[in-house]
């Protein structure tokens, strides 16, 4: 993991980038990458960028970024791994071409002088970069298919920037804070900023999959280099046999593990009760790595209860000779650490307090790579919803198309029964909303529903905010072209949504604040592509069977048997306590309606403050 | 690559204003690149002969008249490109487009482009394969109310003619018996409707200029019906033998003044661009505004001009700048050509419909 910057003063008449500014910004993100810094300006000192470097493969300075190219036209910067780098490399030393590093930074340079944009379906990983080409004068950004590294740009007409953070952009002081109504309501539709929108109307995510162009005209739109829904559909024309997954999902997971190990320094495992993290951990033994140490979080008001992980966990790392590290956490120090949480939070998140701490405990060990089993449930149909939607769909698609019967019924049980109203939005929507995939999407993973949001946020922003972002129809976007079964369907609104947008940004600010580089197995492109045939078979609960005896020795029955508990922290009774509502028992979805209110207050603090 | 534009302009080949100033450059910039522009104004006062490949039709004041007319040309000449230039005519210029089977081209200016247009303006210029705003701040404020992908929004700034240069003001100032005072000009239209130009503040500096020991006169060019009340203004302020109104000036005179001024100066609050500022200083001459909307641009963040705070002190701004000497007039006006000269507005005009008509994201970094 490192923190990436630049400035491009595209048009003749922007004043010239600064220092100052640039500096500001990398050092904003100096967590991301504690262990060297550097800066580059082209000759005119029209276009600069900065670099927080996190050595993790070729430790050396010859290493160092930006990076320049031999001829001196290409000059990059880079955050994330490309876990091809030596087969790519071998490509190109047969062809003569001498390197001066091991690292993966460099076959970047290569591959773009060579590919322009056609480099991006050579790579494998997780990845966000910039490159400029002095011959052109153009800029070339680009993110990774699954969005796992983030990327954010801002453009005021004239000069254009981009950092790996929101936060860091907002940290040169040359960036407008206008507030972005779509982020707002965004994040209370879902408890997260839905790419590419941010708080900010200037700031954007550059969209996971996609590249852009910045020439002297400025950026052009973004354009899309990978699209999950199209290798499902793809797949799903050639399906396989249910027999097949097994065999199938065992060699691909095991590739996919196997390329992520690759690292010049020691790389460890979160490890909960489930099934995922056991089983990354079964396959990092498999895969020939002989110490590692392994993660679980530890909590006293869950000793003895179901949703206490450590004993499995102990289990598991037992069985795979791993070394097991329990880390307790107290309410305490939950406490001692919000304030530190909520300055990471690159931008408002429900979530994220769980890889927080895990990721605080890889790094009092000296860690500086972990591997997380994040991902695992959307690829393999482990969430609730891969029955709930396609049986929502079913049961209440018919009656929710029949024109204005959804929002007739919420108006009239609001009126005759507001109490059932105010208690089950999600059941009075379900007429409103299971129409369509998108619909029923949104009720399943939403905050709060589009017409609770006046209430919050008032009229003109609630209004303003949902013309901007189309929720419905954004989500539905993602359904293009169509994965062709209800698992690919399922499988890609969770990917390209709840994960991309809130589990994977989650795993990078709360990482990134520990210099601690987190990475996915189970979000793999090439995986995900081995498994599409395999994936419109898929019944709930056999995918990630599967995954349980994927391992050369399968995981423990205990574990495999197990309900899906995830890496839970005590958050229901802690977020309501620190909300403010700690006299009534709330569950966890009204808990997490309470702790986004305590959220979103933050980043105003945080707005005046710097301001 | 040779596009069809039908330009549908309030003003463009004849008109003073700066919006008939900016159409003329935008399309005789495309003109010269190739392209063939038909322009159907709505007036064409004094009119004056396009360029080569620019056809200039009749003027239709009529709405209904212009209206007819323009949607006969674009299904007649079926152009590749329609340009609006004014966000009242948005509706016609989406349909026009429409029509056309052309790209809708919106040309925002100022402060009528600030708040949200009528819905049915607001969802024409969100059909806009671009929209060219005169400032970054007119962009942004487009930005606010347009839900468009903001790639789409282009901040191309005014440029400014080649006949504004450095040369000897003397002789004005003699016509004008202004000898060795330290001259603050403001070139501006003063309206009661809007008085932002910032008139009012300039006059209100002048007693502590002068009681510093400045010996400044303050000229105000322009006409307007809000004359009376700064007159009357200046002499509450005991200050209205330093007020010197000269009125409108031709195009020559106009040049004069501003190579004779010591100091541009117009804390306006509401500019969409500034065009003045750019003239003053191609002319050589100083500038001062106020860190707000298009003056900014104009000033380019204070690299070229010196921009200062609304509640900062103006006439301690203005006893800074007239106490120094006048810098080089050439070196001045030659960062200004160089920042926002004929060559970078056609430039970058030229780029931005290239990029339009490829209709292409992606191009070969190899190439």
């Amino acid at each position: 993991m490192c923190g990436i910057n630049g400035i491009f003063a595209y048009h003749p008449a922007a004043s010239s980038p600064s220092d100052v500014e640039l500096l500001a910004t990398r050092e904003y993100m100096r967590p991301r990458g504690p262990d060297g810094s550097g800066e580059w300006w082209s000759e005119d000192r029209r276009c600069g960028f900065g670099h927080r470097r996190l050595s993790i493969i070729d430790l050396s300075d010859r290493a160092n970024q930006p990076m320049v190219s031999l001829d001196g036209r290409y000059v990059l910067v880079f955050n994330g791994e490309i876990y091809n780098h030596q087969e790519l490399r071998r490509e190109f030393e047969q062809r003569g071409v001498r390197f001066r590093t091991t690292s993966d930074t460099e076959i970047l340079l290569h591959l773009y002088a060579r590919d322009g944009e056609s480099m991006l379906g050579r790579l494998r990983g997780m990845y966000a970069f910039a490159i400029w080409d002095a011959r052109e004068r153009t800029l070339f950004l680009a993110r990774d298919p699954y969005g796992i590294k983030p990327l954010y740009t801002a453009n005021d007409g004239w000069t254009f920037r981009f950092a790996s953070q929101v936060k860091a952009l907002l940290a040169g002081g040359k960036v407008s804070r206008d507030p972005e109504p779509a982020g707002l309501v965004g994040f209370h539709l879902f408890g997260h900023l839905p790419e590419p929108f941010t708080l900010y109307r200037e700031v954007r995510a550059l969209p996971a999959g996609h590249f852009q162009w910045i020439d002297e005209v400025g950026p052009r739109e973004p354009k899309q280099f990978a699209n999950l829904a199209a290798i499902l559909a793809e797949g799903g024309k050639t399906p396989t046999p249910a027999s097949e997954l097994g065999p199938r999902l065992r060699q691909a997971v095991l590739e996919s593990v196997k390329a992520h190990l690759i690292s010049d320094v020691e790389v460890g495992v979160f490890l909960s009760a489930g099934i995922d993290s056991g089983a990354l951990l079964g396959l990092m033994r498999d895969a020939g790595q002989q110490k590692i140490r392994a993660i679980t979080l530890g909590f006293d008001e869950f000793a003895g209860t179901v949703e206490d992980e450590v004993p499995a966990a102990a289990k598991v790392a037992d069985q795979y000779g791993g070394e097991h590290v329990v880390r307790r956490i107290s309410q305490r120090e939950f406490q001692d650490d919000l304030p530190h949480i909520l300055d990471a939070m690159d931008q408002p998140s429900i979530d994220g307090l769980n890889t927080w701490f895990v990721a605080k405990a890889a790094r009092e060990l000296g860690l500086k790579v972990a591997l997380s089993g994040l991902g695992g449930d959307e690829l393999l149909a482990g969430y609730p919803s891969f029955n709930d939607i396609p049986r929502w769909r079913r049961n209440y698609g018919a009656l929710a198309s029949i024109p204005r019967l959804g929002r007739m019924t919420r108006v009239l049980v609001q009126a005759l029964l507001p109490s059932v109203a105010r208690h089950q939005p999600k059941a009075l929507g379900m007429l409103e909303y299971a129409d369509s995939w998108a619909g029923a999407y949104l009720l399943r993973r939403g905050l709060f529903l589009p017409h609770e949001l006046p209430a919050l946020l008032g009229e003109d922003t609630t209004r303003e905010g949902l013309r901007r972002l189309r929720p419905l129809a954004a989500i539905a976007s993602k359904l293009s072209p169509n994965p062709g079964s209800h698992i690919g369907r399922v499988c890609t609104l969770e990917s390209t949504n709840y994960m991309r947008n809130q589990l994977l940004r989650d795993a990078d600010w709360a990482g990134m604040a520990h210099s601690l580089e987190i990475r996915v197995p189970l979000v793999d492109w090439q995986l995900t592509r081995s498994l599409a045939p395999s994936l419109p078979s898929l019944v709930r609960g056999v995918g990630k069977s599967a995954l349980a005896i994927a391992p050369s020795v399968p995981l423990p029955n205990e574990v495999r048997e197990r309900s899906k508990t995830g890496f839970s922290v005590p958050t229901g009774a802690w977020l309501a306590h620190t909300a403010g509502a700690a006299n009534k028992p709330l569950s966890k979805g009204q808990a997490s309606r309470h702790w986004s209110r305590r959220v979103l207050e933050y980043p105003k603090l945080y707005t005046e403050k710097a301001a | 690559m040779s596009a069809t534009v039908l330009a549908l302009a309030t003003d463009a080949f004849g008109g003073c204003g700066g919006i008939a100033q900016y159409n003329r450059d935008c399309l005789s910039a495309l003109a010269e690149a190739g392209h063939r522009i038909i322009v159907l104004p709505r007036h064409a006062p004094d009119a004056v002969d396009p360029p080569t490949r620019v056809t200039q039709l009749r003027a239709r004041a009529s709405r209904f008249a212009y209206s007819f007319e323009a949607l006969l040309i674009a299904v007649r000449s079926r152009p590749d490109i329609v340009f609006c230039g004014h966000i009242f005519m948005a509706p016609l210029g989406w349909l026009a487009a429409k029509l056309a089977g052309a790209h809708l081209v919106m040309q925002m200016h100022g402060i009528e482009a600030w708040p949200r247009p009528s819905s049915l303006a607001r969802r024409a210029c969100e059909s806009a394969a671009l929209i060219l705003n005169v400032s970054r701040y007119t962009r942004s404020r487009v930005l606010d109310w347009a839900a468009i992908p903001p790639e789409r929004a282009l901040a191309l700034p005014n440029t400014v003619a080649e006949f504004f240069s450095p040369g000897d003001g003397s002789a004005l100032r003699e016509e004008w018996g202004l000898e060795d005072q330290k001259v603050l000009l403001t070139v501006g239209r003063m309206a009661s409707s809007e008085r932002y130009k910032g008139h009012d503040r300039v006059i209100a500096a002048l007693p502590e200029l002068l009681a510093g020991g400045h010996d400044v006169i303050y000229v105000i060019a322009g006409k307007g019906d809000d004359v009376l009340r700064l007159e009357k203004l200046a002499e509450g302020a005991g200050v209205r033998e330093r007020v010197r109104f000269v009125g409108a000036l031709p195009r020559e005179r106009l040049v004069g003044a501003y190579r004779m001024a010591n100091l541009f100066v117009m804390p306006s609050s509401g500019e969409g661009f500034g065009i003045a500022f750019l003239e003053a200083m191609a002319c050589g001459t100083p500038a001062l505004g106020l860190d707000i909307a298009g003056a900014q641009d104009a000033l380019a963040d204070g690299e070229l001009g010196v921009l200062i705070g609304p509640n900062d002190n103006l006439a301690a701004a203005i006893a800074r700048l007239v106490s120094k000497p006048k810098p080089a007039p050439h070196a001045l006006a030659d960062r200004v050509r160089a920042q926002f000269g004929r060559e970078v507005f056609s430039s970058n005009i030229c780029a931005a419909v290239v990029r339009l008509c490829s209709g292409a994201s992606t191009m070969s970094a190899t190439s």
